[in-house]
């Protein structure tokens, strides 16, 4: 796979972009459009075959006949949905989706409108201890959750003792968790988005009587869709692929697993056995984000580099 | 805000205005909440003050009356917004983030997970032992209507007794009313029946009756013993305590042979060095970071981690950078047809769950039975070589999260590209410049300005790339002869976990809390660096 060299890829990028080309050029034929246009065709050719090689021999594994990992082969020779049923059949794979929707949406939900009202008071309101505020948030991030695992798990287990519906162990507990980073880099994107919004649509709304409660509902919230379903999504994301504190919180329980420590568990147990229904869990389960990018791609381009460039 | 024009005149507008809201329904709405939120704390309250669990009753208590005041006072204005995300941040972040300062400084871990007193209680009560000599009883366990648990005696020699919480009353013919599962003794106590026993069953296992009364004489004894400790269901046994604690001087001391034991870092030791298991809860100052700077099982894995970490992260930024960006150099091209197609394929890798893709990618590269070994015809062992310090599972790491990040990278590139002015490539050109020039001296300078806190975000995610680690090697293959869980391919946030965490060698949360803490200082001081230098810093407004 010479794809799969990224140097080979820049370089070549390079040498074929020294050639510069006069952009009133409507059609340049031949060797010329080779050297302008052609390669690129070849380059994005080669980068969609590395991106797409793992996945190929992913979906060619969910339907293959043989389950276990040692029966891989370039090109099927029978197609079977058997692995989608064993797997459907010995673990309770949706229930592991619908745990990680849950709890991800949930608490992405949650996080947006948090994160939302901090940025409001952000970018609208002047206060003391408005700018040690925006670096607290910004210097928190510096010590992401996951890295004090320990202390929330056993935070959790403490909790267990008088609210065991909170606890460790509880769904509910790992939301709650969750929560905790509400305020972070989406505060920074909203208040940057929010920053965009003219602030004469404010003050009319003032002189008319309106509180902020309804100046945030009715005009930055609405205004500001594109950025709060960026963040959101991200944060979704984020959230469902999060790993180390699910593992840790959600204790033993096949059915309280999220999909990542549910098939987590599955594969580790018997690695090459199950390769075939795994391979056949891990498409489904990347379904909702992979369509959540493709149809929100152009809100979450501009999202992204929003928060680095505005900050 | 009734010097305003507009302001409200209806009862129920002045009675919302005076507690800061803005309507009648704003009004309700506030007031569903804080009854929602007060409701809740009365119940938590409720729960925590029999249990005389202060700490967590004063945050339900602060965090409820700040609530209820900022909602209803009119001059908290920023406040009502900041407010409930602050709590969350306080309570799920910023409270782990002290404690595990806190952890840093303590011996928490196995062997070390109970408070003083429960250790203390469990020392002594493991020292009560059964000599081999020692009388043994059929008892019968018995109850009393208020639950107090009782133990019919019958010594070697058939005689009877009664034992109590107690002591040994005295029994006398008569007292014994009844027979088999039907007797009620001194009027009070009777059997307790198979269905009851379920329930007190570790009650009953730890019921032992204090050797004193009238009745001590008639026992027989041989031996100085202080007590009859139930063994089965069935049986029961005079049993010896070996350690005793004195409160005074907070000293175990072994009644046998008269070693003292004193606490010593959460271990009960003597001057020889023998230690009673289990250990306690117990601040140890910078122990723990000593031990990761000087002791030799630790030291070893630790540094080689700590290297690996920072070149896994800026290989990970520089790789998915160069590749994402040369793509996205390529793609930028008006005339090139299918643009968005290709762009939506190579986002792919990165819209697909990470822990999804890792495990996806460990068996790829299985040695064995991996599909890319198998259509190369060759068994190389990507994951699991220990040669040159595991620098192949390095390397796989690497080219996987490059699959893994390069999806990114393209996004946020062509993001900026896009958006970057024509009209100054367009004047280079005129001046002359060819393109690997327009490249170098704007394309790239310009480019690097926009996503230069992205690239250190990138990097202080990758610093924490737990899921590519732990979901595709597991942090292995080990390094040979450390006394830690140490791998080639562990970044500090593996090895951190795996030391708290993973099971076999015992679970050293201590430890770990302090490479936590080691780990956000390295990511702040250089975030703080990177920021400062892109003046990202500086625009806060």
């Amino acid at each position: 796979m010479a794809a799969t060299d990224p140097l080979s890829t820049a370089a070549d990028e390079r040498r074929f972009d020294a050639a510069t080309f006069d952009p009133t050029d409507s059609g340049p034929k031949g060797a010329r459009w080779w050297r302008e246009v052609g390669w690129r065709y070849i380059v994005g050719l080669l980068g969609v075959a590395f991106a797409l090689m793992p996945v190929y021999f992913v979906v060619l594994a969910s339907v293959s006949p043989v389950a276990t990992l040692s029966g891989a082969q370039l090109v099927p020779r029978a197609v079977t949905l058997d692995n989608y049923r064993e797997l459907f059949d010995t673990t309770p794979f949706f229930t592991w989706l619908w745990n990680s929707i849950k709890i991800a949406g949930g608490a992405a939900f949650a996080n947006m409108f948090l994160s939302a009202m901090a940025a409001y008071a952000f970018a609208r309101l002047r206060f003391a201890g408005r700018r040690p505020g925006l670096l607290t948030i910004l210097l928190v991030q510096m010590f992401p959750q996951l890295l004090a695992n320990g202390a929330i798990f056993l935070f959790l287990v403490n909790i267990s003792n008088y609210f065991p519906f909170m606890g460790f162990g509880t769904q509910l507990g790992l939301f709650l968790v969750y929560l905790g980073g509400a305020l972070g880099t989406n505060t920074w994107l909203m208040k940057g988005f929010f920053d965009t919004v003219p602030k004469e649509l404010d003050e009319s709304a003032l002189v008319d009587g309106a509180t902020h409660g309804q100046i945030f509902t009715r005009i930055i919230l609405p205004l500001s869709l594109p950025i709060l379903v960026v963040a959101g999504l991200l944060s979704f994301i984020f959230l469902f692929n999060e790993f180390i504190l699910a593992s840790i919180l959600l204790g033993q329980a096949d059915a309280n697993q999220t999909l990542a420590t549910g098939l987590f568990r599955f594969i580790d147990q018997n690695y090459g056995q199950q390769w075939g229904p795994f391979a056949g869990g891990a498409l489904i389960g990347s379904l909702p984000t992979l369509l959540m990018f493709l149809f929100l791609q152009r809100y979450i381009v501009s999202g992204l580099t929003a928060g680095g460039v505005k900050g | 805000m009734s010097n305003l024009p507009g302001a409200p005149v209806s009862f129920a507008d002045r009675l919302a205005d005076r507690l800061g809201a803005g309507s009648v329904a704003g009004l309700l709405l506030k007031f569903l909440f804080l009854g929602v939120v007060n409701a809740l704390a009365l119940y938590a309250i409720l729960t925590l003050l029999p249990l005389r669990e202060w700490t967590p009753l004063a945050v339900v208590v602060v965090a409820t009356a700040a609530l209820d005041y900022v909602y209803l006072s009119k001059r908290t204005l920023p406040l009502k917004f900041l407010l409930p995300g602050t709590i969350a941040l306080l309570i799920f972040q910023v409270s782990p983030v002290l404690y595990t300062a806190y952890i840093g400084f303590t011996n928490y871990g196995t062997g070390n997970v109970l408070n003083e007193q429960q250790a203390i209680g469990r020392i002594i009560s493991d020292s009560v032992t059964v000599p081999d000599d020692a009388v043994r009883y059929r008892s019968t366990p018995l109850q009393n209507d208020a639950g107090d648990l009782a133990l019919l005696l019958e010594d070697p020699d058939g005689d009877l007794f009664l034992g109590t919480e107690d002591g040994l009353p005295l029994l006398e013919e008569g007292d014994i009313v009844g027979e088999g599962a039907a007797r009620v003794i001194l009027d009070e106590f009777r059997p307790i029946t198979l269905g009851e026993l379920g329930d007190r069953e570790a009650e009953i296992l730890a019921f032992s009756v204090p050797i004193t009364g009238e009745v001590v004489d008639e026992l027989d004894l041989d031996l100085e013993a202080d007590a009859i400790s139930v063994q089965t269901f069935n049986t029961a046994a005079v049993a010896v305590q070996r350690l005793e604690y004195d409160e005074v001087t907070g000293e175990i001391r072994d009644l046998e042979d008269g070693t003292v034991y004193t606490a010593v870092d959460g271990t009960f030791t003597a001057e020889d060095g023998s230690t009673l298991r289990p250990g306690f809860r117990d601040t140890i100052g910078f122990d723990n970071y000593r031990r990761v700077l000087t002791s030799p099982a630790i030291r070893g894995p630790f540094f080689r981690v700590f290297v690996w970490t920072f070149a896994f992260a800026i290989l990970s930024v520089l790789t998915t950078f160069v590749l994402g960006l040369a793509l996205a150099l390529a793609l930028n091209d008006p005339r090139m047809k299918l643009r968005r197609t290709t762009r939506s394929l190579l986002i792919v890798p990165y819209a697909l769950p990470s822990f999804m893709t890792a495990l996806i990618w460990q068996g790829l590269l299985n040695t064995s039975f991996g599909p890319i070994n198998q259509i190369l015809g060759v068994s190389i062992p990507w994951l699991t070589s220990q040669a040159f310090a595991g620098a192949l599972p390095k390397f796989s790491v690497v080219l996987v999260n490059l699959w893994l990040g390069f999806g990114y990278m393209f996004l946020i590139t062509t993001g900026a590209l896009q958006a970057m002015p024509e009209e100054v490539k367009e004047a280079a050109r005129v001046d002359g410049a060819s393109g690997w020039q327009i490249l170098r001296r704007i394309t790239l300078p310009l480019l690097l300005v926009a996503v230069g806190p992205l690239l250190i975000a990138s990097f202080a995610f990758n610093f924490n790339n737990f899921n590519t680690v732990f979901l595709l090697t597991g942090g292995g293959p080990p390094i040979q002869g450390t006394l830690t869980p140490a791998g080639h391919t562990d970044i500090l946030i593996s090895f951190s976990y795996r030391l708290a965490f993973a099971g076999g060698r015992g679970q050293d949360f201590g430890l770990a809390a302090a490479i936590s803490t080691i780990i956000f200082f390295l990511v702040a001081i250089f975030s703080y660096i990177g920021f400062k230098r892109t003046a990202v810093l500086e625009d806060i407004n």
